[in-house]
């Protein structure tokens, strides 16, 4: 079942600009207006219980899109449709059935228990009492929350309160939620611990999982599909799996000395030093131009090794290629 | 029945959180005392050297007067208009736009409950304070000034929220509102009676202060007076129109404002 269809959905911002060779009465009363499109044309569907990343570097069109999604922003043109409503006239029924989390901004009561948020967001959510007591118990439990749950919310360390936060986003139990860069700030254990927290929501709840985020783990762990935005357009919309798959163009060889490197030869095309030490030296080979055996050919006649170790590039270079390679195109 | 209980929620929550923080409120209270005090003692200095009225007005009525006047203040509405403000620049109003709540509902309810504790602190503290130090005045033990003056504070605040709420909104489409602000509430605290009591006004300005919005959401200032006995349906009046005509501009504002926002990020 579709739980959000996205047609053919554009924003444009307009904003006015100071015109240095106009004057003042100008300037405020008919400035000149810049155009921004933020999000071009864009479609996709999500079904229901799907974990997707919606991705792209800074200015993509990832937050506009989440903001329309959630009906704080109008489209230009276009149309969306989230669990059947239109979230730019159904904004407050859609909110009753989605939870959304801005990592960058905090929803909780600072200077109090976060019990007392919980509670706060049941009554907004309209639960009853029973209701907001037996949830808070099951988010205590599901997030592991009764270490701090009576401290007050500034007390709390970045992954507690992020934790916290997405734990505040679903006390209405939402059939979707919307994280927008959910672990940015958080320490290597936060994250993960997070994103466990998510996966376990995903599995147990069956809750569908739309998160934007430019943490290539929180992709590659939580999300089984990825949409990758740039510029306002969507470029891939693909399994995460098949990401690092269809995009390899690059292998990377470590080569170990028998002894130690005492010369750097030049390299051969298709393939260029990354790091050269006596103890180490890592290069890069570009798939386009030969093949790996035929790298390793050539490298074991230039350099005597002891050993050698090849891999993949990771996910996170693909992204940053693919990004780059979008942005020479334009 | 909802809204109500979401209402109550928000007034019980921050009451809560307000009274926390005891030395905050220990410090509002005597603020306004200071502030209140010194004008009082001045005015009373005044009025003595007149031989005990000015303006054919005696003291006691200018005292409880300013008296209302600062208990209003406490109750902080108008920091609904940097709430908003706050809340536009910081994107705040992203996270309220994505609740089942109305914003504007949301802002107000808010400032009520972050006021209300120091508000009835301030009113306590004050009216003792007042009648211990100058009685109460014949004007306030009528049948009519209970009434009108519970009618005119609740026309008061919501006029008040309205005209800060306006300013604002502002924020929509100014970068910076703070100057817009700063007249605003000048005007509201010169003709609400604030350094100089209503009852002294020159006549231009006293019609001003009855004919304007800013004077108008203070019109609990004008209900110890004589004249109040007789010409309160005016005011309240008065009071009543200007909330109809600026909850029109209000609702139209904001709803070019939900399309206007174009908050951080993406």
């Amino acid at each position: 079942m579709r739980v959000i269809t996205v047609s053919n959905l554009t924003k444009q911002f307009r904003f006015p600009v100071k015109n240095e060779s106009t004057g003042f009465f100008k300037n405020l009363l008919n400035p000149d207006v810049k155009e921004v499109v933020a999000v071009d044309n864009i479609s996709f569907s999500v079904t229901a219980g799907e974990r997707i990343a919606f991705i792209g570097p800074n200015g993509a069109g990832k937050s506009t899109t989440i903001k329309m999604l959630t009906g704080i922003l109008f489209p230009t043109s276009g149309e969306v449709n989230v669990l059947g409503l239109d979230p730019t006239k159904k904004r407050k029924e859609l909110a009753y059935q989605i939870g959304t989390v801005f990592g960058q901004r905090s929803q909780l009561l600072p200077n109090l228990p976060l019990t007392d948020s919980l509670e706060f967001f049941g009554v907004m959510y309209d639960l009853t009492d029973a209701q907001i007591k037996k949830r808070t118990q099951e988010l205590i439990e599901l997030f592991d929350l009764s270490t701090f749950i009576t401290q007050p919310v500034r007390k709390l360390s970045l992954g507690q309160r992020m934790r916290a936060e997405v734990a505040a986003s679903l006390i209405h139990k939402p059939k979707i939620i919307l994280l927008d860069e959910p672990t940015i700030g958080l320490d290597v254990v936060a994250k993960k611990s997070l994103r466990d927290l998510l996966l376990r929501l995903n599995t147990e709840e069956k809750t569908t999982i739309f998160l934007t985020s430019h943490d290539v783990g929180d992709i590659e762990f939580l999300c089984e599909r990825t949409i990758i935005i740039n510029h306002g357009v969507v470029m891939r919309d693909m399994k995460t799996a098949d990401i690092a798959k269809d995009f390899i163009f690059e292998k990377y060889i470590d080569l170990f000395p028998k002894a130690q490197f005492e010369e750097f030869r030049s390299l051969p095309m298709g393939i260029t030093y990354l790091s050269q030490t006596p103890e180490k030296i890592t290069v890069a080979v570009n798939l386009h131009t030969l093949s790996i055996t035929e790298a390793l050919k050539k490298l074991l006649t230039l350099f005597e090794v002891d050993d050698v170790d090849v891999y993949d590039t990771d996910l996170e270079t693909v992204i940053r290629h693919m990004y780059e390679k979008d942005s020479l195109r334009t | 029945m909802k809204r109500i209980r979401f209402a109550r929620k928000i007034i019980t929550t921050l009451l809560r959180d307000r009274t926390q923080y005891r030395g905050r409120l220990f410090v509002d209270t005597a603020s306004l005392i200071a502030r209140c005090g010194v004008l009082l003692v001045l005015y009373y200095y005044v009025f003595q050297l007149k031989g005990g009225e000015v303006n054919d007005t005696p003291f006691i009525l200018v005292a409880w007067s300013m008296l209302f006047y600062f208990i209003f203040m406490t109750f902080r509405l108008r920091d609904i208009a940097r709430s908003i403000m706050q809340d536009v620049q910081s994107g705040i109003v992203e996270i309220l736009f994505s609740k089942p709540i109305s914003y504007i509902a949301y802002k107000i309810w808010w400032q009520i409950g972050s006021g209300v504790y120091s508000f009835l602190v301030a009113a306590i503290v004050g009216s003792v304070a007042l009648m211990s130090i100058v009685g109460i005045p014949d004007t306030m033990a009528t049948v009519l000034f209970i009434p009108t003056l519970l009618s005119v504070l609740i026309g008061g605040t919501v006029l008040t929220l309205l005209i800060y709420i306006i300013v604002g909104l502002l924020a929509f489409w100014i970068e910076e509102v703070n100057p817009v602000f700063w007249i605003v509430d000048k005007a509201v605290m010169i003709l609400g009676g604030s350094y100089l009591p209503i009852a002294l006004f020159p006549d231009l300005m006293y019609k001003f202060a009855l004919y304007s919005p800013f004077g108008a959401s203070q019109f609990i200032t004008h209900t110890v007076y004589e004249s109040w006995q007789n010409n309160w349906y005016v005011l309240a009046g008065i009071q009543y129109v200007w909330i109809l005509g600026l909850a029109v501009v209000m609702v139209i504002m904001f709803a070019y404002a939900r399309k206007k926002v174009s908050v951080n990020g993406g």
